[in-house]
Order: structure tokens, then sequence, then C-alpha cells
């Protein structure tokens, strides 16, 4: 099987792109915060450390001050960075694996199962998700698991359909009609032939998905719907909306931090794109 | 037309234009209505499921809140609310209650829930109209600005500006919307939809709502106006590449009639198509710009309801938006067709 994405082509050509080359450094820092965050604040981000409001700047040993409750901001920052990526990851897996099962099914198989398919990507098109992740996290419980699963479960339908149109296109190919002569079984076609050869549009669309779940994740904690025992961005920022007149910037913080996030996570998927699709590269 | 290079963005994957093939608009639109049953039928078996699967019913909850604790008094309410029936003969009394515009009943407001969605909707119909508005006439604008200076400032920075409004959680802005034009000048209320204590006619009201909608309408537009300058951009780039604005500059008209009345009007097809699958979350995102400006509307109504586990009002949230989001979707199609005579020609 071969992987064109890793070809040293590939990465010089992304490489020159220079909104993906910040983007990537900007997630390497994300991920190197995520990593780190236990060793460099040891110890629950959440315990209070110091006075209340204290301003970043002012303290040396609380480079982002402190929020309404004199807990440490940069240590929520830091521990946020888990959670955020942590639940972004999978929840982006958990889409792009229905995604890519439900779409190839039904672009392969096609008839009804494909009309099925193609219903439920209409049905869950037609429900607004974030409605719909509020009533599904508050019905089973605001869980790291429960969230996580919830966010992947409303945004597999966009995967779904691109996987599926490739598969439409790829299904035709005479390798496939080759792989039908000599007998190989329909799973073997789907994973191990077409599959490989649908793949890379479907990855620049999950690490798309990762920023969007990313967004999902901070508005749910930001409504109050996150894991109460874990740090995150969304929670920190509608806990400084509290104080925005004395200290707006506890809520300003988290909001750079996810803006950063999402915003690299868009130019590394345009970037991973365009490096993928060299003929567009120009317009 | 081809658009090979809108699939470069993740917002253009959906910008395959509605199979409209060479049907009649009548045909279209019967087939779009019929289709709408199974569909609500489908949200509401996902909610019923949904609910099914929660630990607690919501009877226990409610019974907890109204400290009931009398064995036969919760009995009872377990008949009106038909919750001694097995779950598929409930969930049929729903559907069939559905279709008769009976959504239940919501006893934390004493009324029916219908009653109490209709009484919450009109805020947020007016809210989304308001961000769709901004987002669509600024978003066109700075996209025909970048296209027409492509390459310049102007468009890097139109792209600067779109790529921070795409990425900034909507939330997040309102809140800095909020600390700079309510909290450091003093312009704009931070919250609500009227003022408390307002004196004068219908003209000062409309006036003071107005002032209430401005940060809520931007907070939850910029994020859409971003993708529309994007997709604007890209789709003018493109448009003004073909064989019919060569055509339309030989024979000698006037810029401005070609950029508006050649171009625009072409590149605009995208955008609508955008506007129609996007209508959905712009729903989704003003529950959360409801709770950030206590804005009194269904997102309000909604995560009021989800905390106090309130679920036919939930479903019934759920319900009525997946229809308007369909009904929406199919007057897209419409205008789409109105747009695009290629469509209702065929």
């Amino acid at each position: 099987m071969q992987k064109p994405i890793y070809s040293s082509a590939f990465m010089r050509r992304l490489l020159r792109n220079h909104g993906a080359c910040c983007g990537l450094i900007v997630l390497i820092c994300v991920s190197g915060a995520a990593l780190f965050a236990p060793l460099v604040y040891p110890g629950d981000p959440l315990r209070i450390v110091a006075m209340a409001e204290v301003w970043p700047g002012y303290d040396a040993r609380y480079p982002l001050g402190t929020d309404a409750l004199g807990r440490d901001i940069a240590a929520m920052i830091m521990h946020g960075a888990r959670a955020s990526l942590g639940i972004g990851v999978f929840a982006a897996l958990t889409a792009t694996l229905i995604g890519v099962t439900t779409g190839a099914v039904a672009a392969y198989f096609g008839g009804w199962v494909d009309e099925v398919v193609m219903r439920g990507v209409e049905l869950f098109q037609t429900i607004p998700a974030l409605i719909f992740l509020l009533t599904i996290v508050s019905i089973l419980g605001p869980t790291l698991l429960n969230i996580t699963l919830a966010i992947g479960f409303v945004s597999w339908n966009g995967l779904a359909r691109l996987t599926r149109a490739e598969f439409l296109s790829l299904r035709e190919r005479d390798f496939v009609a080759a792989c039908h002569t000599i007998g190989m079984g329909n799973l073997r076609i789907i994973v191990n032939e077409i599959l490989p050869n649908a793949l890379p549009p479907v990855i620049v669309l999950s690490s798309l998905t990762i920023a969007g779940a990313i967004l999902y994740e901070s508005a749910l904690s930001f409504l109050g719907l996150g894991d109460p025992n874990v740090a995150s961005w969304g929670r920190l920022i509608g806990e400084g909306r509290a104080v925005i007149r004395t200290s707006w910037f506890v809520s300003a913080i988290p909001g750079i931090a996810v803006m950063m996030t999402v915003l690299s996570l868009n130019l590394v998927g345009d970037g991973l794109n365009d490096a993928l699709n060299p003929k567009l590269r120009d317009r | 037309m081809s658009r090979p290079q809108l699939s470069k963005y993740k917002e253009m994957e959906h910008l395959r234009g509605p199979e409209l093939g060479s049907q009649t608009v009548k045909r279209i639109l019967l087939r779009r209505l019929l289709q709408l049953g199974p569909l609500l039928v489908a949200v509401i078996v996902l909610n019923f499921l949904l609910i099914q699967a929660a630990p607690g019913t919501f009877l226990d909850i409610m019974t907890a809140e109204q400290q009931v604790t009398d064995q036969e008094t919760v009995e009872r309410l377990r008949a009106t609310y038909g919750m001694d029936q097995p779950a598929y003969i409930q969930l049929m009394k729903y559907i069939w209650a559905v279709v008769q515009l009976d959504l239940g009943y919501s006893y934390r407001h004493n009324a029916p829930v219908f009653d109490v969605i209709m009484a919450h909707l009109p805020a947020t119909l007016l809210l989304m109209l308001a961000a769709i508005s901004v987002s669509v006439v600024i978003g066109v604008l700075a996209g025909v600005i970048a296209a027409l200076k492509v390459n310049t400032f102007w468009d890097g920075a139109v792209s600067f500006l779109a790529v921070f409004f795409y990425s900034a959680p909507s939330f997040w802005l309102g809140i800095m919307l909020t600390v700079l034009f309510s909290v450091k000048l003093g312009w704009l209320p931070v919250g609500g939809m009227q003022s408390v204590l307002l004196e004068g006619g219908g003209f000062v009201r409309a006036l003071d709502i107005l002032k209430h909608l401005v940060l809520p309408a931007l907070a939850l537009g910029l994020f859409y106006a971003a993708t529309y300058a994007r997709v604007t951009r890209a789709s003018m780039l493109e448009v003004s590449r073909l064989e019919f604005v060569r055509t339309a500059r030989a024979k000698g008209l006037g810029q401005r009639r070609i950029i508006f009345a050649h171009i625009l009007r072409n590149a605009l097809l995208p955008v609508v198509t955008l506007l129609g699958l996007q209508l959905g979350t712009v729903l989704g995102g003003s529950v959360v710009i409801e709770a950030v400006y206590s804005w009194p509307g269904i997102g309000s109504l909604l995560f009021d309801s989800v905390m106090s586990r309130n679920f036919p009002v939930v479903i019934g949230v759920m319900v009525l938006s997946a229809f308007l989001v369909a009904i929406i979707n199919i007057s897209v199609d419409l205008i789409y067709v109105k747009l695009d005579p290629r469509i209702r020609f065929n």
C-alpha cells in the first residue's frame, strides 16, 4: 500500500506554504503545552493559589494572572490544552470512523443502502448540530467520554458525503474491476484497495473537523456542560464573564488560546489540501 | 460552470448545488415537502431513544423539583404523562400528537410546549435575521473588495480578518465586543432585549431593541461573514475568468455593470447555497449567543430546559428547529431556481 502522503515532495510543498508552517508551529507549541502541563504545573490546576484577579505581568509567578477565585490562569491554560486537543482529536477520529464507514458502504453497495445513508446524512444536516449536542450531553451526562463521542456523533456527515463522493468515482475504475475478477471479497476491496486512494481529501477534512470539535467543546464547557473536573478553555471564558468589568483578561486569554489553536488547524488543513492538490496551488 | 478550486475550503465541500435536474419548480417543492414528514419522524425517534437511554425519567426530576412525595400523586402524574405505558406506545402517541401540533405540556411554564416555544421564537428569528443580514452584507462586500483588489493590501486585510473571525469562538467574540462597546465605551447595553423602564412610543422601543440587537447580531454574524467573504472572493475570481465576462467586456459594457450585473450575480450562487446549508448552524449558534446576551429566545429556552431536564420542551425545540431548517432549505432551493436560469430551462 503506497502512502503518497509521507513523500518528501509532499512535505516540501507543505512547508513552502507559510500559513501552514505557522500553523504547524503553533500546533506543536499547543501540543507541547498539553504534554508538559503536569510537569510545569504539577497538581490540580483548579486549586486556589493566590489572590483573586491578579493582572497578567503583575506577579512573575502568575505570568497570565489569576481568575476571580485566585486560580493560576497559566496553569489552567496549559492543562486546558490537554482537554481541548484530546477531545478535538478523539471526536474527529470518532467522526471520521463513522463518516468513512457509512460513506464507503453507501457508495460501494449503492441502492437502498446508499438511500438510507444519505437520508441519515440529511437528517443530521437538518438538526442544528449545537442544539443536538447540547441535548445529547445534557441527557447522557457531561463526562469526557460522552462529550467526545457526542461531538463525533454530530460531526460525521460532511466526512460521509466526501468519502461517498470519492468512493463513487473510484469504484468504477479498472483496478476495482480487476479485484472483482480475481475474486477479492468486498471488505478487502473497500479497506485495502479503494480506501487508501480515497484517503487524502478525507484526511484534510478530518483535520478541519478537529478545529470544529474544539469549537464545539469550548461552547459546551462555556455553557457549563463540560466535565466539571477538567480544566477547560471554554469554561474559563464562561467563568471570566462574571468579572469582565474589573478583569476582562480572564475571558480574553483562554479565548485567544482557542482561536490560535483553531486557526492553526485551519491553516494546516488548507496547507494539506494545497499540498495534496498541487494543481490548485497557484490559485 | 465548473468550480474546481472551490473545494479548497471545508465549507465548500457542501457547494454542489441542490440536485434539481430537469424537474419543474412545483415537482421539486412537492418532493421536498413529502420528504419533510419522514425527516421529522426520524428527529422524534432519535430524541426519544436518547431520552429513553437517559438515567432517570423526567418524572423523577419533576417530582423532586416540585417536592411531590406522595406516591399516589406520582402514580397519577405518571398516568397523566402516559409514562405507565411501554416506550413504543409512548413514541407512537407522541408522533401522533406532533402531527396535531401538540408538543406536550411544560410543567415549568405551566403552558403547552408549543405555546412556550412560539412565545420565544420571534426573538430568535429576529436575532437570526439580523445576524444573517450582517454576515451577507459584510461578507459579500468584503469578498467583492478582495476580489477586485486581488493580491493587494486590501485583499490581504480581508483574508486576515476572515481567518480571524473564522477561528474565534462566537461567544468569546461576543464577550470581547461587550467589554469594548458596553463596559469600556458604554455605547451599547450589556444584554437583554429591551430596557426595563422605558417610556415612549413604538419608535423609541424599536430603537431600543435595535440597540440591544447590534452586539449579538455582530457576534453571531461575523463568523459567517468570514466564510462568505472567502467564498465570494474565490467565486468572483473564478467567474471573472469565464467567457461571458469577456463577451460583456468586448461589447463595451462599463466596469461597474460588468462587476455587479454579470460577475457578482453569478458569483453569488455558492453564497446562496452556503447560506441555506448554514442556517441550521446559525440557529445552533444563536443558542450560545443568546446565553451570552441573555436574549430571550429559543436558545435561552432550550438551555434552561436542558438544565432543568424539561424534556418535552427539549424535544419540542429540536423538532421545531429541524422543521424550521428544512423549510428554510426548501426556500433556498427555490431561490436557487430563481437565481440560476439554467436550472429552470433545462
